[in-house]
């Protein structure tokens, strides 16, 4: 059984970036994974390993997410125009701007689906985090990993 | 080139350098854990605490009417069902962290038709079970002088009369409207999982 330190050292920056992804708001993320971090902490002596840790751990931190109804607000509804007008930005930063751009206009379960998707879990442990069939999680990556793309193209950032 | 490892060289970017550690972590943990329910259980041992009193009052002291035994004791009943209803609220919820969305958004909207329930009739009956409660439990005290009779009762009366068609109705209105756009919201969740 693993340790609160060790546990909150292994996936707080997975978990930050799930946020991250979910709200494209730093600082809403931060208090996204503290709440999951206390829900950890107080399930942490009852947790029987009916699952394996880390689906534990997102499964509380997307549903954090879920429940986070004043995030929709802040949510851009609409879709990005493909012909954007902004110049070509080949900076890390603005990559990584434009990504969580991207992933903020999809839908809640996309976000979720893709942000894992990225943290690099699993397609049957992403199942098992959103409640769909390991066939519906692939065929959704693809989907969103085509919608990106071509985001991404329209942009200019890749060729 | 894959584009998923492309976009994943991005997504991995982000700084999180400049997250907590696990000691300042567990500093905020102690600041904040269940102050979310703090006001669940508040109301749970207030309640509990005015049910013991109600249930002390009528064991220690002797009335000669039934109607103080009565009212005592709907107060009592009141408080205990209160108590009853947000602990099993708190209980819904400390059963919840092992769940997948999808179980989560089902959860989510049956706590929206808990609190429909909440507003709609267990309020009713505890304001209820309180005012006759309240009114037969001082009934014993006053009944022998008509002024005092006459100023507590009307004074009640107006007080359930403004709680029960003025309050309640406008905090109603304004809690149906947020819980009619949180339904909207779990039916566009449920949507996307079809």
């Amino acid at each position: 059984m693993q340790t609160f330190d060790e546990i909150y050292r292994r996936y707080s920056p997975q978990i930050y970036r799930v946020c991250l992804g979910y709200t494209n708001d730093p600082e809403h993320a931060k208090d996204l994974l503290q709440d999951t971090f206390i829900a950890v902490w107080q399930g942490l002596p009852s947790f029987r390993q009916q699952s394996q840790v880390s689906t534990w751990i997102f499964r509380i931190a997307t549903n954090r997410c879920l429940r986070a109804m004043e995030v929709a607000k802040r949510m851009p509804s609409e879709e990005l125009p493909f012909n954007l007008a902004e110049p070509r930005v080949d900076s890390k930063e603005e990559k990584l701007k434009f990504l969580y751009q991207c992933i903020a206009e999809l839908n809640e379960t996309d976000r979720i689906i893709i942000s894992l998707e990225l943290e690099g879990l699993a397609q049957a442990e992403i199942a098992s985090v959103v409640g769909l069939s390991s066939g519906n999680i692939r065929v959704k990556i693809h989907r969103i990993k085509e919608k990106l793309t071509q985001k991404f193209k329209a942009h200019g950032q890749f060729r | 080139m894959d584009n998923l490892d492309d976009f994943k060289a991005i997504w991995h970017a982000a700084d999180t350098k400049t997250l907590p550690s696990s000691e300042e972590m567990l500093k905020l943990i102690s600041n904040f854990r269940g102050q979310k329910l703090r006001n669940k259980w508040l109301v749970i041992i207030s309640s509990l605490i005015l049910c013991v009193l109600f249930i002390a009052v009528l064991c220690i002291f002797s009335f000669r009417l039934w109607t103080t035994y009565i009212g005592g004791s709907l107060m009592a009943l009141a408080s205990l069902w209160l108590a009853i209803n947000n602990f099993r609220s708190i209980k819904r919820f400390r059963q919840l962290d092992d769940s997948n969305n999808l179980e989560f958004i089902a959860f989510l909207e049956q706590t929206r038709k808990n609190q429909v329930y909440y507003y709609t009739r267990t309020m009713i009956y505890v304001l209820a079970g309180y005012s006759a409660g309240y009114m037969l439990y001082i009934y014993e005290l006053i009944y022998k002088y008509p002024t005092w009779f006459t100023v507590v009762y009307s004074t009640f009366g107006i007080y359930v009369a403004v709680m029960w068609f003025v309050v309640r109705p406008r905090a109603f209105r304004r809690d149906a409207a947020r819980l009619n756009a949180i339904q909207q919201r779990h039916e566009k969740l449920l949507n996307q999982f079809e």
